[in-house]
């Protein structure tokens, strides 16, 4: 087992390997030539070991295994070639080789900005760092490629210095596939908050859904629901009843929009969240629609007869006396204190300090087309370790 | 959603562990830590899925320690049946709180013996999406199987795999023929010393994470959340 110090392809690891933030690797931050890499040791497939007894049958089998591996992932890397025009934003791979009977896979190490918070931002940063995110999605599927696992823990928030602008950098294409080609139902990766109604469906076995259905249009579903959490910092609300926004959608339910989004915003997200993927709009029709900087403005909500709910603070699991429920979200990638050579502290100028739900107890905005508070759900960012500590990151070990 | 309309709600997860733990004399300094740990596992595991907003909806936990067959036969394997979380909380509760490290005689143990009642235990097979998870917790390396003096005790297990090669065929690999688990579902977390034959599994098998400790030192640097984060990321 490799450990920090430990060389593996010809890069030095950094760090001790760590499964945190993945169920289907090990990960650590490594060096070669000067340079810093983030290298992924995949659990599977193992090639077999060289004068291994292993039966000719089961090499075989084991060796078509990794063919099909290395065939899937490079045909990906060489669409998403590193000199495609606006691809700066896609953190692509630069490495994929086997040690021993173990297969890496290297990308540039990203430094990160402390963004914890992206709905703080105003509206023009909001809107640079949508436009961002979209191109990138839309130079994926311009070449036909899913990233197929779209959600805020797979962008990386960066600020370089001098620049007022946060941008995304898209990770992790090791779910991605070719749109209508996609991996197996029982192997297919995704997340089932940002998984769209027809990938759920392809997912629980429904055969009524096959693999010509997940396109591109599965990915535009989750950048609606993204798009909804970076101006709001939460998914749309849904009806209780259904653990998962694809779900209430499947059952003809619509989500509930924020009230606070502006009415271009407000269609851009329904739309992209509908149930049938050929009425989704397609990423043109989203960059278009975020020329116009005022789209992410919030509104304020609207006065109410009646008293809305306090927002729970963050880190309080289930308030006492409430059926409200919270999903938090998992950490976004690069946040403060890991090994991911963060900024430290970095708020946009202008928004450090900012009025915030979490913070101040503001309350929920009024929404008509909610029933009642309890059935309402809302997600927060993390919680802060009531010990002070920061949340951990990638690679931190304690 | 079926395709007549139906909602079919939330995928159902099964979620199963088999904890291998040493319980030899080696183990004294930290078999507190793991016991501690496995008793709060559920508690952590719960509240991590809900934080996630993921649900379990079945989950099961087994237990295996073990010492050496070759230096002691009658206590060389103590397990538990699967156990259904919270009914059988008390009893997980109960048989972790009564293990003790003791014996084992010489550094070698019967860890890949532990390991081979792991890999054929009664994993769920039903729900919609499974998650079986052996974590084997060592301070010392493994007598090889098929080792006389092991399988000559009279609590050996009957049809434990006799080689490495037996073993790892159960274990297997994406379409193996010989896999006893269900391929998308298992995975092995090796909390074990950098040495044989932990490190060649971790090399060699598929789904498998080796945290190594340090051989004889115990498992100071144990964490619970190597575990969870196999489980928490995965449904």
């Amino acid at each position: 087992m490799k450990r920090r110090g430990d060389e593996v392809g010809g890069y030095r690891l950094l760090t001790d390997p760590t499964n945190e933030g993945g169920a289907n690797c090990m990960w650590a931050f490594a060096e070669k030539d000067g340079r810093q890499y983030f290298i992924k040791r995949f659990l599977e497939p193992k090639r077999p070991k060289d004068g291994s007894p292993a039966n000719a049958t089961a090499r075989k089998l084991m060796l078509e295994e990794c063919e099909e591996f290395e065939e899937r992932h490079r045909s990906i890397m060489e669409r998403l070639s590193h000199d495609m025009s606006g691809g700066g934003n896609l953190v692509l791979a630069v490495d994929l080789f086997h040690e021993g009977c173990t297969y890496y896979k290297v990308t540039e190490r990203i430094e990160t900005s402390s963004l914890e918070h992206p709905e703080r931002l105003g509206s023009r940063e909001k809107a640079i760092l949508l436009r961002t995110l979209a191109l990138s999605v839309q130079l994926l599927h311009g070449i036909d490629v899913v990233h197929g696992d779209l959600k805020p823990d797979n962008v990386l928030v960066q600020k370089k210095p001098g620049s007022p602008f946060h941008v995304a950098k898209l990770i992790d294409f090791d779910d991605s596939f070719i749109s209508g080609r996609p991996p197996a139902r029982e192997v297919i990766g995704g997340d089932q908050f940002f998984g769209a109604p027809e990938w759920r469906r392809y997912v629980q076995g429904d055969e009524s859904v096959q693999p010509e259905h997940l396109t591109t249009a599965t990915d535009v579903f989750a950048l609606g629901l993204m798009i909804h959490y970076y101006l709001t910092g939460a998914l749309p609300g849904h009806d209780d009843r259904f653990q998962f926004p694809a779900d209430a959608v499947t059952a003809g339910e619509a989500l509930r929009i924020d009230p606070r989004i502006g009415p271009v915003m407000t269609d851009m997200v329904r739309a992209m969240t509908a149930r049938a993927p050929g009425a989704r709009p397609d990423v043109a029709a989203l960059l278009a629609a975020l020329k116009d900087t005022d789209v992410c403005d919030l509104r304020s909500p609207a006065p109410t007869a009646e008293a809305p709910a306090a927002r729970p603070s963050a880190g309080s699991a289930r308030p006492a006396g409430s059926r409200v429920k919270k999903n938090l979200f998992g950490r976004i990638r690069g946040t403060p204190g890991g090994p991911g050579g963060t900024d430290g502290p970095d708020s946009p100028e202008g928004t450090e300090g900012t009025d915030s739900a979490e913070t101040t107890g503001r309350t929920e905005p009024a929404d008509p087309d909610r029933p009642t508070v309890s059935r309402v759900r809302i997600n927060l960012p993390p919680p802060v370790d009531p010990g002070g500590r920061s949340p951990r990151t990638r690679g931190e070990r304690r | 959603m079926t395709s007549n309309g139906q909602y079919q709600g939330s995928l159902q997860y099964a979620v199963d562990i088999v904890m291998c733990i040493d319980v030899t004399g080696s183990m004294h300094p930290v078999l507190g830590n793991v016991k501690k740990s496995a008793l709060l596992f559920r508690d952590r595991l719960e509240s991590v899925m809900h934080e996630k907003g993921k649900e379990i909806s079945r989950l099961r936990l087994k237990v295996i320690a073990f010492r050496d067959f070759a230096d002691y036969a009658d206590d060389a394997i103590e397990q538990t049946d699967f156990l259904v979380f919270p009914e059988q909380a008390a009893v997980f509760d109960d048989f972790v709180g009564r293990l003790e490290a003791d014996g084992g005689g010489d550094a070698p143990e019967s860890g890949l013996e532990a390991l081979a009642l792991a890999i054929n235990a009664d994993w769920e097979r039903g729900l919609d999406r499974r998650r079986h998870v052996i974590v084997m917790f060592t301070d010392a390396p493994a007598h090889p199987l098929g080792s006389p003096a092991s399988t000559a005790a009279h609590t050996y297990p009957p049809n434990i795999p006799r080689s490495m090669d037996e073993l790892s065929a159960q274990w297997g690999y994406g379409r193996s023929q010989t896999a006893v688990m269900d391929n998308a579902a298992k995975r092995l977390v090796l909390f074990a010393p950098d040495i044989s034959p932990w490190t060649e599994i971790s090399e060699e098998w598929s789904l498998a994470m080796h945290f190594p400790s340090k051989a004889g030192h115990g498992l100071e640097e144990f964490e619970m959340d190597e575990i969870i984060n196999t489980i928490a990321y995965s449904l």
